[in-house]
């Protein structure tokens, strides 16, 4: 592995002699050495160099640009990901809350106990709006309004005399948004609009 | 720097992803969910909705809302698949004039690619929402058993959407992707697993390693292109609806709140079994009737819901021997299973899968968004993004060549990561030299001989020439597994020359820390023999360009001053042949002052004669006329001529 230390002086020397004279030996007409630029060939590197630095220069500038967006990106996550943290809980949450309401509904006796029961429910309804309301949950509740496909889901279309085409006439269940955005569509039903003969037929 | 979208096209549902720091990403919609929903609706006052909103007001508008178009485009009417579509579809189904299928909407005819086009739309907004510049370019996903004209309607669609479809690949191929199916090295064989919300896919695809890159060929495919999750869900309404009615004696298929809630909470069961052995179905006050309020609490086991799909999962089984033998392969024979599609989080699924192939699968990749994310990694190559190379080698030591004087040159320094290149020009050590060896060697001392050779080439033929001036181009170039190219090309002939060598041919660390070691044990030694070397090659070349000079300019040296350049010469020649760099330095200077002198005046010379730049020497007629005027100017100055 290690290289004999004498050997390598006594060969650099004798390079170095026969360097300096011009002889037929094999050793100094295979060696390599420096190549001497002419200018006109250091002009042609300093421009490939410009070139490449430039190329180099706009791939920088390019990264640091990625690096802003990914930046401007995250920040935005950050921003929903607080923002919309409650969705899955919310979600969940909204069942239960339906069958208070419905146990509300389904309690229809007029007894003592039915009576105390009504207003420990509507109580307790009370206590799960304000909770709502806390949290930027709103409650969706159109009816008579125009259908939004945005906010609504048309479970059914019935015909209605004294209702306007497309509007929302009974809510089977309230819609909700978390800050803006739509946690569940109101479930509706909706007036038929009126019958078109170009729909019916497939005319051109 | 413009991003290419990775787009999975659905039949039910639609995913966007974008290959992002070399990390795909599945981009959310602006509702804020991951998959949109591939349906479209054209409302009565011409709005379009896309997604969910087409969705919900599907009840208003059946003829007007638009699914499963995948099943349509690139199709001719008459086909067998579309005339079976008709009957189940509530939208209508039409012959276009030249015999696609197209539907019709408000009266009005429309291609399938022109409905597509509208889910492509909302996509590509929800992704330039996201990263904040346009997209133009995108590459969509299609089954594997898509023909020539499926494909080519599929890129009109995304180029009526605005989108320069950059290419179109397999599903399987794209989910194969996202597994990180083309990092192994060699051919492998997989199978792909896909069980999704409508339909089933398997796909066996053999991976072929061909110069480092990797091609995928689907050998087979197969299905049931109408079994997916929708059914195993309804397998479980089924059964709560029964359970029900017995209990209650009502049907809840006629209360469509009632059959709503039930159809979520089965689903939300079904979820639940894949991580647990049993879960309660319950729903109170699901529904009324004169007897008073109705509940349903139902309690689900594992096994139950097992029995309940059983036959769902079994008819999965017969497509996948079906592909194996048509792809002439063995299951034995398949390297890798992976699972696409939500329905295969279900345990027994996954058993079957194992069953079948003998190999437990993978399902690393959430399964929904497998196939978005393959194609966005797909985007990712074709945009030149630079994927994430976690581990690269680097080479531990130095690598160069041997130049005059013995001295190591270096090309590429240690610890550079690989792949890598270098080169440099370099040139003859004499006058009419017409070979060089090109000594490949390692390590970090400045001795050349101190290093370890690596391999030597001679490269021959270079066109006789004074030293210094031809131009030998030596390039190093190292790939990624090590292998170093090292190659010398003569750039005035194109002459070259090469060899190959295993760059860390068996140097072990403990050798690699010692050769390291070992160079700053004797950094200030090797300095010295550099600036000594230096000085030798810098006196020679001294030398060389004086006596070059002398002979030039022969007429205007008086004898003189030839004899003293001439002492100056010989003095420099003897204190190179010793260790002395100062004195060669101080020989040198001495050199230089003089010739400087002869060259200061021809050159001035020559100046005057031609009035412009002098690089050479010229005709010596007219350096003579000039003479005497140049004379007459410095008449004065110069006393001791």
């Amino acid at each position: 592995m290690s290289i004999d230390q004498e050997k390598p002086d006594e060969v650099i020397s004798a390079e170095t002699e026969v360097a300096s004279e011009i002889v037929n030996e094999e050793q100094p007409h295979t060696e390599v050495a420096e190549h001497e630029y002419t200018i006109e060939e250091l002009k042609k590197e300093l421009e490939e160099a410009k070139q490449k630095n430039h190329e180099t220069w706009d791939k920088a500038v390019r990264i640091q640009a990625e690096m802003e967006n990914l930046k401007r990106r995250t920040q935005k996550d950050l921003e929903d990901a607080h923002k919309f943290t409650l969705t899955n809980f919310g979600k969940a949450l909204l069942p239960v809350f339906d069958s208070v309401v419905l146990g509300l509904q389904a309690a229809t006796g007029e007894s003592e106990e039915v009576k105390k029961f009504r207003e420990g429910s509507e109580l307790t309804i009370k206590q799960f709006e304000a909770l709502f309301e806390k949290f930027n949950i709103l409650a969706i509740d159109p009816i008579g309004q125009p259908f939004s496909a945005e906010f609504h889901q048309a479970v059914l279309v019935q015909a209605a005399e004294d209702a306007e085409p497309n509007t929302v006439i009974n809510v089977f269940q309230k819609g909700y948004t978390l800050n803006g955005r739509l946690l569940r569509p109101a479930m509706v039903v909706v007036a038929k609009a009126p019958e078109k003969p170009s729909e019916d037929n497939t005319q051109a | 720097m413009a991003k290419i979208i990775g787009i999975d096209l659905g039949t039910t549902n639609s995913c966007v992803a974008v290959l992002e720091n070399g990390v795909a990403k599945v981009i959310e919609n602006s509702e804020g969910a991951r998959t949109t929903p591939s349906i479209i609706a054209f409302s009565n006052d011409d709005e379009v909705l896309v997604g969910q909103s087409a969705k919900r007001q599907a009840v208003t508008n059946p003829k007007n809302t638009l699914f499963a178009i995948k099943r349509l485009i690139g199709r001719r009417f008459k086909d067998d698949a579309v005339q079976k579509d008709i009957k189940m579809v509530p939208y209508n189904i039409v012959e276009a004039e030249n015999g696609d299928a197209w539907v019709e909407v408000h009266g009005k005819k429309m291609a399938s690619p022109e409905i597509s086009a509208r889910i492509l739309m909302k996509l590509k907004k929800d992704a330039e929402a996201y990263l904040g510049e346009t997209v133009t370019e995108a590459v969509i996903t299609v089954p594997a058993y898509f023909n020539d004209s499926q494909r080519q309607a599929t890129k009109d669609a995304g180029r009526i959407a605005g989108l320069e479809v950059r290419r179109i690949i397999n599903e399987p191929t794209a989910s194969a992707l996202a597994f990180g199916m083309d990092k192994p090295k060699g051919d492998t064989k997989i199978a792909v697993y896909d069980l999704g919300g409508g339909t089933f896919d398997i796909s066996i695809i053999e991976i072929a390693e061909i110069d480092g890159e990797h091609q995928f060929e689907v050998l087979s495919t197969n299905g049931d292109t109408f079994l997916g999750g929708e059914d195993f869900d309804s397998r479980i309404i089924e059964f709560l609806a029964a359970e029900f009615k017995k209990d209650s004696g009502v049907d809840v298929h006629n209360d469509p709140l009632a059959l709503q809630r039930l159809k979520e909470a089965a689903e939300k069961a079904k979820i639940e079994l894949s991580s647990s052995q049993q879960t309660d179905v319950n729903l109170p006050y699901i529904t009324a009737d004169a007897s008073g309020p109705k509940h349903l609490n139902v309690k689900l086991t594992r096994a139950k819901l097992e029995s309940l799909v059983e036959e769902l999962i079994n008819r999965t089984k017969g497509p996948c021997e079906m592909a194996l033998k048509d792809a002439g392969v063995k299951a034995s024979e398949i390297n890798d299973v992976i699972l696409v599609g939500g329905q295969t989080r279900m345990p027994k699924v996954q058993e079957m899968v194992k069953s079948i192939f003998g190999q437990e699968p993978r399902k690393d990749v959430n399964p929904d968004e497998a196939v978005a994310l393959g194609a966005a990694i797909q985007a990712g190559v074709l945009a030149g993004d630079v994927k994430d190379v976690l581990l690269l080698d680097v080479i531990p030591l130095s690598l160069g060549i041997e130049t005059m004087g013995g001295i190591l040159t270096k090309l590429i320094e240690k610890n550079t990561t690989i792949p890598t290149n270098a080169s440099q020009v370099f040139s003859t050590a004499d006058d009419n030299q017409t070979a060089v060896t090109i000594h490949v060697l390692q390590g970090e001392r400045e001795k050349a001989a101190a290093n370890k050779s690596l391999g030597r080439f001679d490269l021959a033929d270079i066109p006789p020439a004074s030293r210094g001036v031809p131009q030998i181009e030596v390039s190093f170039d190292i790939d990624a597994n090590g292998i170093l190219n090292v190659s010398a090309k003569d750039k005035a002939t194109g002459k070259k020359q090469s060899i190959v060598i295993k760059a860390s041919s068996g140097l072990s660390d403990e050798e690699v820390d010692r050769m390291i070691k070992d160079a700053e044990a004797h950094a200030d030694e090797d300095r010295k023999l550099t600036e000594l070397v230096h000085a030798r090659n810098h006196a020679d070349g001294m030398i060389h360009a004086t006596e070059k000079s002398l002979k030039e300019f022969a007429d205007q040296v008086s004898a003189e001053e030839k004899a003293s350049i001439e002492s100056g010469i010989e003095a420099l020649k003897e204190v190179i042949k010793g260790d002395d760099k100062e004195a060669i330095e101080a020989k040198t200077n001495a050199l230089t002052e003089l010739a400087g002198k002869l060259a200061e005046r021809a050159y001035a010379q020559k100046a005057g004669a031609e009035g412009g730049e002098a690089h050479h020497a010229e005709h010596a007629s007219s350096a003579h006329a000039a003479d005497d005027a140049v004379d007459a100017e410095f008449e004065e100055v110069k006393g001791d001529k």
